[in-house]
């Protein structure tokens, strides 16, 4: 059952698609990652399905909103640069925009004071925001984005700007609000998506290229690279291997020969058994899989 | 409603945090005193410094009470006008680019909640300054010049604080249009500006254009009596207000919250 | 003129002066960003009566 449903959605700036035909759908309480490179449409999809920009063609839906109802009560927002009101401490900041999303002031109040503590900020609540770092204005957004409880929440590249540790504590942030709403949230770095989402759209200029869950991705862009070092010579021996039917390429790479492969199974007989039977100086065997980021770049690349 | 007067206390805390409370009435007194009093000092002043040359006469016409009063309205007109503009002309067009309007709307909040809280905030802050301002002059008046009655005072605040307002909805309207506050400001004035001279062309034929306020309330304190005519431009200004507001909304629909 | 005869006048117009100057200082104090160089509001402020502090309030901080 799709909780949010983006069909046909299309928004052009000045002539330009900024955002092509864009379709899709969210399941609730999923994470899910809208992966690109940057000017790859992330920022602008994700204003359109908070109803800041107006798609140009092309509709945002919910799942049981109203046809004339308002989609900004079921979701929270964070931009990427999120700007507050400086004068303001972060809890008065927070108890505000509780009000506005319809919260009575006790309400507003109490999930304030729950969500400073949960994100980790509530020293500084009584403190003015002008004077929070960048981590801790990044928090104060989560925050503020969770004060109504939204079923969806969205995070444009949340943890781009910020340093190891408050990536970190974002992350981990991200993993425990999982288990209370669905995520979504931009990012161009590919560790950040694998890291705390289940489902992965990537997106490139402005189009979808690819979705899925990432075990699905994985499994469809398998290929299996197979990594061997010797003693001496590689050369020869990248020779030799290149004669095995099972192996597709292969190539030297750090003077390790790496060799992609469909059926590993097979190539695996293949190589040992010639490696025994012709006592090569074998020093290392390894298998791996091509990583998502591989596929990132083979994608954006096209 | 809970939504409107959430922005409308928070642009009240905003006001007492950022020293309007404070700096705004005092500047409205400022500006209504400083004709009735300068006025009223200049002959003694000349004559401090030294008295006009042998034979020259100089003969200060007499000032009625009205005309006092009325000075502080001129004042007002000028630099009242000019402060309301500058401290306002940020009121949205400054959320909307600082980029926290972003977080402010994408709340579910009503966009004419969103700007009538706004306007209404501007509002109660020009008409306490207005009152204060108006109050001060008037007891100087009283005292150095003649008696006004605290009656045609009231009068005068409520007709003159009418023009305020149109002045407050004008650069609302221009905030919603634009978001870079400068362009508000000097597309507030000028507008003014334009309303003035065509007032000046045409306001023997339109008596009731809103810029006659002022001249009309001269007339009702010289009278003593209000006339047709400044109820017709009151009603007039207070359409014209309401067709901003309602400008605004529109103008503020067809804008993307973000860029 | 005596003095004495001009001061119940012109004294609010001073208190006024001053309070604007005061709630100036204390504002200039608190702010972080100052369009320009904070010092030099800092003078516009303590020497040019009434006007300088209006500036400072209406253009010399930046608001958010």
């Amino acid at each position: 059952m799709a909780m949010i449903k983006v069909d046909h959605l299309t928004k052009t700036f000045e002539g330009k698609n900024a955002v092509n035909n864009l379709s899709f759908e969210l399941s609730p309480g999923k994470c899910v990652a809208l992966l690109g490179p940057n000017g790859a449409g992330k920022t602008t999809t994700l204003r359109m399905l908070s109803g800041l920009l107006k798609p140009s063609s092309g509709t945002v839906s919910f799942e049981g909103m109203k046809e004339d109802g308002d989609i900004r009560e079921h979701i929270g927002y964070l931009p990427q640069y999120p700007v507050f009101h400086n004068w303001m401490s972060g809890k008065e900041f927070l108890v505000y925009v509780g009000q506005l999303a319809n919260l009575t002031k006790p309400q507003a109040i109490e999930q304030a004071e729950k969500y400073l503590d949960r994100v980790g900020i509530a020293d500084a609540k009584n403190r003015r925001i002008g004077k929070y770092s960048g981590g801790m204005k990044q928090r104060l957004g989560i925050a503020q984005a969770m004060i109504h409880s939204p079923q969806l929440l969205m995070l444009d590249e949340p943890v781009s700007s910020l340093d190891p540790i408050g990536r970190r504590d974002v992350l981990n942030l991200m993993e425990e609000l999982k288990a209370q709403t669905t995520i979504l949230f931009s990012t161009h770095i590919l560790s950040d998506a694998e890291e705390v989402s289940d489902d992965l759209l990537l997106m490139h200029q402005g189009e979808m290229v690819e979705s899925g869950s990432i075990e699905s991705l994985r499994e469809k862009h398998q290929t299996t690279k197979i990594h061997l070092t010797f003693r001496e010579n590689v050369d020869t021996y990248l020779n030799k291997l290149r004669e095995i039917p099972s192996i597709s390429e292969g190539y030297i790479e750090r003077n390790e020969v790496q060799l992609l492969v469909a059926d590993i199974d097979q190539a695996r007989i293949d190589i040992l058994a010639k490696a025994s039977s012709e006592q090569w100086p074998l020093i290392k065997f390894e298998v791996s899989r091509v990583s998502l980021e591989e596929l990132f770049m083979k994608v954006v690349n096209q | 409603m809970m939504q409107w007067k959430t922005i409308f206390k928070k642009e009240m805390l905003e006001y007492w945090r950022n020293f309007k409370w404070v700096w705004v009435p005092l500047v409205f007194i400022l500006i209504a005193i400083m004709d009735p009093i300068s006025t009223y000092y200049l002959p003694k002043i000349l004559d401090a410094v030294g008295g006009l040359p042998d034979g020259a006469v100089f003969e200060m016409p007499e000032i009625t009470p009205v005309a006092a009063l009325m000075m502080s309205l001129s004042e007002l007109s000028m630099f009242g006008v000019l402060v309301i503009v500058l401290m306002s002309m940020g009121l949205i067009a400054g959320e909307r680019k600082s980029g926290v309007a972003e977080l402010v709307l994408v709340k579910p909040v009503g966009y004419f909640t969103y700007i009538s809280s706004k306007w209404g905030a501007t509002l109660l802050l020009v008409w306490t300054s207005l009152i204060i301002g108006l109050l001060t002059s008037w007891y100087y008046v009283n005292l150095l010049y003649g008696d006004i009655s605290f009656g045609a005072l009231i009068q005068v605040i409520f007709f003159y604080g009418l023009w305020l307002t149109l002045v407050i909805s004008i650069t609302t309207f221009f905030n919603t249009l634009f978001k870079t506050p400068g362009i508000v400001g000097f597309l507030s004035i000028a507008t003014i500006i334009v309303m003035s001279i065509f007032n000046q062309i045409f306001s023997h034929k339109i008596t009731w254009f809103p810029n006659n306020l002022s001249s009309h309330i001269g007339d009702m304190l010289d009278s003593g009596s209000t006339s047709g005519e400044l109820w017709g431009t009151a009603l007039v200004t207070i359409i014209i207000i309401v067709a901003l507001l309602f400008a605004s909304l529109l103008a503020f629909r067809g804008k993307e919250m973000a860029n | 003129m005596e003095i004495v005869e001009v001061l119940p006048i012109v004294a609010p117009i001073l208190v006024i002066q001053i309070i604007l100057m005061i709630v100036g200082l204390i504002a200039w104090t608190k702010t972080d960003e100052t369009n320009g160089p904070k010092w030099m509001w800092l003078l516009i402020i303590l020497f040019f009566s009434v006007i300088g502090p209006i500036l400072f309030f209406i253009i010399g901080r930046r608001q958010q």
